[in-house]
């Protein structure tokens, strides 16, 4: 009995490995990145140019709340808890925006979206109930996050940072569109 | 002992075969990306699909027409069917070679079907029982009534429907009618410019009207959620959309309606600039055209013998024209 206690560990491992490695899948069945955003960098380009590493992100003051998106044929992802930098406090540290200047957020896969004073100030969006039927907007504010439901944020949904529009309130989504994934630049142009 | 060790052997074994291929239980899955406006014919061949096939799941992902090309394109995510609402973006952005790999993404593409514009409504629409083919453009300039289109940056409807608009002014010889019914509505008006006979619309970056007589979400199913609501009174839609969900309609002339092929040449003299290039891998120009839908099998679908029998499950289906679907194209299209 004794001599079969190795084998029988060894039958415990492999079933703990079958079960653990249980066929998860790539999602998508698409090449994923592995998570390594040591070399990803943030710059912010305005009156000035800077340039942030992650670790410079997240030493930032952080905005914390509920995001909740829907895409352009009705699919929602969320709810999710968000958390990031304001998009305002790095517009300023870009040198700031007027009244009439945009935002302009980019990301290597090719995708932009142009966000105006308005929408940076949390109002000028439209917002659904969980039910997406439109609903007063509640006040928002654009993040950049970096973290959702208390993990690092994936490759996959868009790490280490994408835009996420949040609310102190749950339940309240907002068009995916803005929700930009890898951002990597974020400029502000003067109209 | 050596039984219990050819049993954890056998386990390993089976660790490493069975490994993660996307095929748990035996059901193979194949991932099916429609363009927004064939989402419910697709969910309905998606049904009756796997009705034929026990053992398939088809999963269907609807997208804007350019996200859904987008996503095997510059995403990189597996894909066994890609069909979209415009037939050019498939040699425009699928031609092209896949990343480390000598071929292209695709080759190749079918058009099986068209559609036309046309003005939903429902009869609590102000002036419902007013509207007609004949006269859409004065009811949808009177005071109080609220239209609705989609973001011409997210989907081909939005972009379409200026289209619409501005040939209305030369069907109808009305020269202000795109600026009464559109352009005046934002702040500052909407550029419209002409040069050798093709008349551009530029948008600005935003798509945010000055007013509430003109309503622009993100796509067509927030439109129909609005008029259903009474939020607007009258939307541009695909005729097959608002068939499929119930809608009043009217049919506009041919010569606007982007829905005969014999007409290709007059709806190329509208154009619209979007406001930036929202991707990388397309321009910001939007030439208008007869509307043509089309299908493929990307080069590295991971079921193609499958994706072609789905594939000619649906062209077979939209051939027959069934209600809801777009309609199949008529021979000579």
């Amino acid at each position: 009995m004794r001599s079969a206690i190795p084998a029988l560990l060894l039958l415990a491992a492999c079933t703990a490995l079958c079960l653990l490695a249980g066929c998860t899948g790539t999602p998508a069945g698409g090449t994923v990145p592995a998570d390594d955003f040591s070399d990803w960098r943030l710059t912010l380009n305005g009156t000035g140019e800077e340039v942030l590493t992650l670790e410079d992100l997240r030493g930032l003051p952080a905005a914390e709340g509920h995001g909740y998106a829907v895409s352009t044929v009705g699919i929602r992802y969320g709810p999710y808890r968000c958390r990031g930098v304001d998009l305002t406090l790095l517009v300023d540290m870009a040198g700031g925006m007027g009244e009439r200047d945009q935002v302009w957020v980019s990301a290597p896969d090719g995708y932009l979206w142009v966000f105006d004073a308005e929408q940076m100030s949390g109002e000028g969006f439209v917002t659904f109930n969980e039910d997406l039927k439109e609903i007063p907007s509640p006040p928002l504010s654009i993040i950049l996050m970096y973290e959702q439901d208390g993990h690092p944020l994936s490759y996959n949904d868009g790490g280490p940072a994408r835009i996420a529009i949040i609310s102190q309130e749950p339940g309240v989504v907002t068009e995916g569109s803005a929700w930009v994934k890898w951002v990597d630049r974020i400029e502000v142009r003067r109209t | 002992m050596i039984r219990v060790a050819g049993l954890a052997v056998l386990l390993l074994i089976t660790v490493a075969l069975s490994g993660c291929t996307g095929d748990p239980g035996g059901v193979t899955v194949l991932k099916v990306l429609p363009a927004g406006s064939l989402l419910i014919p697709f969910e309905e061949a998606e049904a009756e699909f796997e009705a034929l096939h026990p053992g398939v799941d088809v999963q269907l992902e609807g997208h804007g027409s350019i996200q859904v090309i987008r996503q095997v394109t510059d995403l990189h995510r597996a894909a066994d069917v890609v069909a979209v609402a415009d037939e050019s973006l498939i040699p425009d952005m699928m031609y092209r070679r896949m990343e480390g790999s000598e071929e292209n993404y695709t080759d190749w593409y079918i058009p099986f079907a068209t559609n036309e514009m046309v003005i939903a409504y429902t009869p609590a629409s102000r002036y419902a029982a007013e509207i007609t083919s004949e006269n859409w453009y004065e009811i949808l300039d009177r005071p109080g009534v609220r239209t609705g289109f989609s973001n011409p940056m997210l989907d081909a409807a939005g972009y379409r429907t200026l289209m619409v608009v501005q040939l209305a002014e030369s069907e109808y010889g009305n020269e202000t009618l795109f600026a009464s019914l559109i352009g005046n509505h934002f702040d500052p008006p909407l550029e419209v410019t002409t040069d050798a006979g093709v008349t551009t619309i530029h948008l600005p970056q935003i798509m945010k009207p000055s007013d509430q007589d003109l309503v622009i979400r993100d796509g067509s199913i927030y439109l129909i959620s609005l008029l259903q609501a009474g939020g607007i009174d009258y939307a541009f839609e695909y005729r097959s959309v608002a068939d499929a969900v119930g809608l009043e309609w009217i049919s506009l002339p041919e010569s606007i309606n982007l829905g005969s092929s014999d007409l290709e040449q007059e709806y190329s003299k509208v154009k619209v600039e979007l406001g930036f290039q929202r991707f990388s891998s397309i321009g910001k120009e939007r030439t208008g055209r007869h509307i043509v839908y089309a299908i493929t099998i990307p080069a590295n679908a991971p079921n193609p013998a499958l994706a072609e029998e789905f594939m000619d499950y649906v062209l077979a289906q939209a051939e027959k024209g069934r209600p809801g679907w777009p309609p199949p194209l008529g021979k000579g299209s």
